[in-house]
């Protein structure tokens, strides 16, 4: 599903974020990327949603060869893969419903099509009863819940989510790693960044640990070794 | 499909202008202040012109025939001027008339009225009064009279020439023209700068969502559109602020400026009615291109798509 062929990324006036970086991950997999502050994870996320170019080396997802992509379909590469990070990107003067539908808006969905496609993802998150309240009226994890049902709302085959727990407590955490799990299990492939410890060693899920920006170790059920 | 894009981008951009309303404000002000400048210098153009075929009308060369030419002869003269390619009409005045007329002038002076009154027979002449097609053409005519066959008839010549005063309208028409041109080239540059910097505003104001916008796939297009569209509104609003405002405003002048002339009909409302699809058009067309154009260049210096 996701592969990573050699892959390095310079930032100018830096050492490599990426040196030499190969992996491979099967349709249906639940990853994390661990590693240190500054170690290249969210450079990895930010290359395979095309933010950035690699320097050196390959990317494919689902098939397709994304490392020259052209501009104007990289909007068609991010509707195949859903993004969450730490600080939600929700917008505060938008109902939870409106900042779900502002994702089906933008790439000119019918309003046929936003009335049926959102109710069924906030329902998949569990915010059916929310609909109408803005962000700031939410939890942490009510938040992170709304990105993740936005996220959705493309079917994408593969979710990213950078340390989607970041900002959240433990029991908020535990909720949202759940979330992830059952996406998972409909069929999505996840690749999860965090920095949590209990999180990834309770997973019991493949890990892929970046040091420096080169992989270190790659578990199929991996441990949270830094 | 595209409608539902076009509704959105509407919306957006009409969101866009209500969220910065202040500069937005401003922007349609600069807008509609560099409209009325270009509206008053063709105002100005229109008048001057007026004022200028006015004139022109008025010039003319008069022949005083000698008195004792006859009227036959006075036929034929005309006849045969009026023949010439260069002239437009030829009016005749007779002997009689000019005396009537010159009595008339000076009807309070004893000592010319005693003067005629001892004259037994009519001192002055016919006078032929010639009009050329155009005003370049007087030489050649004038230089025809000074031909024998007429100019033995002839006692004087009259070109009553107002070029002088045609040239002094010219100039005064210029110096407005420059000034008011200089005035609305300024307003225009101000205008591109601000739709320049108020699409700026914008795409700051507007950073979360767009941000977003790209996360989620929506199309270049689609996060370009509404900015342009937003500079379009402004220009579109400004433009037809000024002739709104101008509308009234030159209905007022109006009077002012026919009285000016004598009471000339200048009708500079009716002017911009006659050509208002014309003047309007052209200058909704321009204001568009020129806001795409400066919206495009902050689109490409500050919306990374
Ligand atoms: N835009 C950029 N310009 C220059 N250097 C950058 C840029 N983005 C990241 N870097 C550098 O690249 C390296 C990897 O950054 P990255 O954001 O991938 O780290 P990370 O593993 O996500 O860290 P964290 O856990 O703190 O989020 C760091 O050294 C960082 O300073
Ligand atoms: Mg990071």
């Amino acid at each position: 599903m996701i592969h990573l062929d050699n892959v390095s990324k310079k930032f100018q006036e830096g050492a490599d974020a990426l040196k030499e970086v190969s992996i491979n991950i099967e349709p249906g997999e639940f990853v994390s990327i661990v590693g240190q502050s500054g170690s290249g994870k969210t450079t990895v996320v930010r290359l395979l949603i095309s933010e950035i170019r690699p320097d050196v080396g390959k990317i494919v997802i689902g098939g397709w060869d994304i490392t020259d992509i052209k501009k104007h379909h990289v909007p068609l590469l991010r509707r195949q893969i859903g993004v969450v990070f730490q600080d939600f990107k929700l917008l505060p003067k938008k109902t939870v419903f409106e900042n779900v539908a502002f994702a089906l808006q933008v790439s000119g969905a019918t309003r046929g099509r936003i009335e049926s496609v959102v109710p069924q993802v906030l329902n998949i998150v569990d915010l059916s009863n929310k609909s109408n309240r803005y962000p700031q009226e939410l939890s942490g994890g009510e938040r992170q819940r709304v990105a993740i049902a936005r996220s959705l709302i493309h079917r994408p085959k593969v979710l990213l989510a950078d340390e989607p727990t970041g900002n959240l407590d433990a029991l908020n955490t535990k909720d949202i790693i759940d979330l992830l799990l059952k996406i998972n299990e409909f069929g999505t492939t996840v690749v999860m960044v965090t920095h949590n410890k209990e999180i990834v060693n309770s997973l019991k899920r493949r890990v892929i640990t970046l040091e420096d920006g080169r992989v270190t170790q790659d578990h199929k059920v991996g441990k949270y070794i830094i | 499909m595209f409608l539902i894009a076009l509704n959105r981008t509407l919306l957006f951009a009409l969101q866009s202008f209500w969220r910065n309303i202040w500069l937005s404000l401003a922007t349609v002000f600069v807008v509609f202040l560099a409209f009325v400048s270009v509206n008053f210098l063709l105002a100005v153009n229109y008048v001057s012109d007026s004022a200028i075929n006015l004139v022109k009308e008025r010039i003319d060369v008069s022949v005083y025939l000698k008195p004792e030419v006859r009227e036959s002869k006075i036929a034929e003269i005309k006849t045969r001027l009026e023949s010439m390619p260069q002239v437009r009409e030829v009016v005749y005045r007779s002997a009689q008339e000019n005396l009537d007329s010159f009595k008339q002038k000076h009807e309070g002076d004893a000592n010319i009225q005693e003067t005629l009154k001892e004259l037994d027979s009519n001192p002055m002449g016919g006078t032929l009064v010639i009009r050329a097609k155009t005003l370049t053409e007087y030489p050649e005519i004038l230089k025809a009279l000074d031909d024998p066959t007429y100019s033995d008839l002839i006692e004087e010549k009259n070109f009553d020439d107002n070029r002088l005063v045609i040239d002094r309208i010219n100039a005064i028409a210029d110096n407005i023209k420059k000034v008011v041109l200089a005035v609305s080239l300024i307003f225009i540059i101000i205008a591109v700068l601000i739709v320049f910097n108020t699409v700026r505003i914008a795409i700051f104001t507007h950073q979360n969502e767009i941000a977003i916008m790209k996360l989620v796939g929506a199309g270049n297009w689609f996060i370009r559109s509404p900015f342009i569209l937003e500079s379009i509104l402004c220009g579109v609003f400004g433009c037809f602020a000024a002739f709104v405002f101008l509308y009234p405003l030159l209905s007022l002048i109006q009077p002012y400026i026919s009285d000016f002339f004598n009471g000339a009909d200048f009708n500079i409302v009716g002017y911009f009615t006659d050509n208002f699809l014309v003047i309007f058009g052209i200058e909704l067309v321009a204001i568009i291109i020129i806001n795409i154009i400066s919206s495009s260049i902050a689109i490409g210096k500050y919306l990374n798509v």
